[in-house]
């Protein structure tokens, strides 16, 4: 392969033996397991789909609407990613700065969504207890958020690091790497708002449609 | 894929315009999505379409998209695809292994669920919860002594039974009449007809017939009246267990199966089973 022959335009980058480096091949990896991760918890919460014996059900408690203006919020802060990744090819550190600190409001925003619902749902008698329906899900979207709280945090200290100036064209790595595993959770939250929100946010609970 | 990240990241990231027009691709997706399942659009529906695979297309499509423009996977090496698609893949294929054995894909509730599930009334469940805030503390413990030991219980919470009642209570019977109707309780909610045989209601072949439980319970341990030897039976089936009496599997019947049932559930099974002669 080519890759392996290329002499590599940063200097603080090792010779590899499949030419990549490390840190990212390893982020790649680490992202192929947590989607392992996380299909494990959609599974469970599929096959318990429909199974509560007691409410509240889905219908009873789900916002839809909301939770889509958290997901177009959640779509922007990947876009703002980018651009921050962008800005630091560049070498723009305003730039750098102003991305990564929108990046890091929206992920927030996108928290207080969650941290909003999972109030509501409480106080209406959803608890991770009271059935499968709730077990499933709060698991399965309280650890979709402690990804997210982990990013925010993660790109406040990028932030940092940005204000002293010390990211740029020779240190985009940390940033790419960075972008890799906020996308990830983007992209989790898209699965988890089709098979949760959109397909089973109107489940009715397994109680018959003759209501008898 | 000739390109490399390592060649120089530049030349082969999108610019600007290419990743506004991502996202606006990613929020158009997002829109369609919503209009197709809110319930007032209903337009899948009235196409005569599953709402389902339009969804996870529309999905898939912008997983992909963000994958590999937002990601770069499109423009990177492709060991990192396999590696990531590695892990997708395995996750892919627990998800549909698990709903394959346990549920059909439709996500149809089981029978037990659809037999015992209980419908839900938020308007009902928000005042039950407004009451058992307001209420006093003591008038809860009268419902709860049965499962208490009686050293919990002071003179002063004692409403109507006195401490030695009160640990008699787990295998005596409950005084006033239930008003349930046991046979619904035998072949619906309590669970009892899967495994147990009363001709002409049911025809489980796990534990004993009790198909003349009326004329046998008096018999059955020495010195306990019929209806308080059913009654213990049920609530904790492991204190007498009978001899001579047919079971497939011995032993699986415990208190744990019947603890979801309440005393007066319990009771209206016995007076249910009381009546099989």
């Amino acid at each position: 392969m080519a890759h392996a022959v290329e002499p590599t335009p940063h200097a603080e980058e090792e010779y590899t033996t499949t030419g990549l480096n490390h840190r990212k091949l390893l982020m790649w990896v680490f992202l192929g397991s947590d989607c392992m991760f996380f299909g494990a918890l959609i599974a469970t919460y599929m096959v318990y789909r429909g199974q509560s014996l007691n409410g509240p059900y889905p219908i009873d408690i789900i916002d839809v609407p909301l939770t889509t203006i958290s997901t177009f919020v959640l779509l922007c802060s990947s876009f703002s990613m980018v651009q921050a990744l962008s800005a630091t090819n560049r070498n723009d550190q305003k730039g750098i700065r102003i991305w990564l600190m929108t990046t890091a409001i929206l992920g927030s925003i996108f928290i207080g969504f969650q941290i909003f619902e999972f109030t509501t749902f409480y106080k209406e008698g959803l608890t991770l207890g009271v059935n499968l329906f709730g077990a499933t899900f709060f698991t399965l979207t309280g650890l979709h958020g402690a990804h997210v709280t982990l990013g925010i945090v993660w790109l406040l200290v990028m932030f940092v690091i940005a204000l002293k100036g010390r990211l740029g064209p020779s240190t985009s790595l940390d940033v790419e790497i960075l972008g890799l595993y906020w996308h990830f959770v983007d992209i989790v939250w898209i699965v988890i708002f089709t098979l949760l929100y959109l397909i089973g946010g109107f489940d009715v609970g397994p109680v018959p449609p003759s209501g008898g | 894929m000739s390109s490399s990240h390592q060649e120089g990241q530049q030349g082969h990231h999108p610019t600007f315009k290419q990743y506004v027009l991502v996202a606006a691709i990613l929020f158009a997706i997002t829109i369609v999505e919503f209009i197709l399942i809110w319930p007032r659009a209903g337009i899948v529906e009235s196409l005569g379409y599953s709402k389902l695979p339009v969804l996870a297309i529309l999905s898939a499509v912008k997983f992909a998209i963000v994958i590999a423009f937002y990601m770069h996977l499109k423009f990177d090496h492709s060991l990192f695809t396999w590696v990531f698609l590695a892990g997708l893949f395995l996750a892919f294929g627990v998800g549909v292994s698990l709903l394959s054995l346990f549920v059909s894909l439709s996500g149809e509730p089981r029978a037990y669920a659809l037999e015992r599930a209980i419908p839900y009334d938020k308007h009902a469940a928000e005042q039950a919860r407004e009451t058992a805030k307001e209420a006093p503390k003591e008038v809860l413990i009268p419902t709860l002594m049965p499962t208490e030991p009686p050293t919990v219980a002071t003179p002063g919470e004692v409403v109507s039974e006195t401490p030695a009642e009160a640990t008699a209570m787990p295998t005596e019977p409950p005084a006033q009449p239930s008003g349930l109707d046991g046979q619904a309780i035998f072949s619906g909610a309590g669970g009892c007809a899967a495994c147990h045989t009363v001709e002409g209601i049911s025809a489980g072949v796990v534990g004993p017939d009790l198909t003349h439980m009326g004329t046998e319970a008096a018999t059955r341990k020495p010195g306990m009246p019929a209806e308080d030897y059913i009654f213990e039976s049920i609530r904790d089936p492991q204190a007498f267990v009978a001899t001579g009496v047919d079971r497939a599997f011995p032993g699986i019947m415990t208190a744990a199966i019947t603890s979801g049932l309440s005393d007066e559930e319990v009771q209206a099974l016995v007076d249910f089973l009381l009546a099989q002669k």
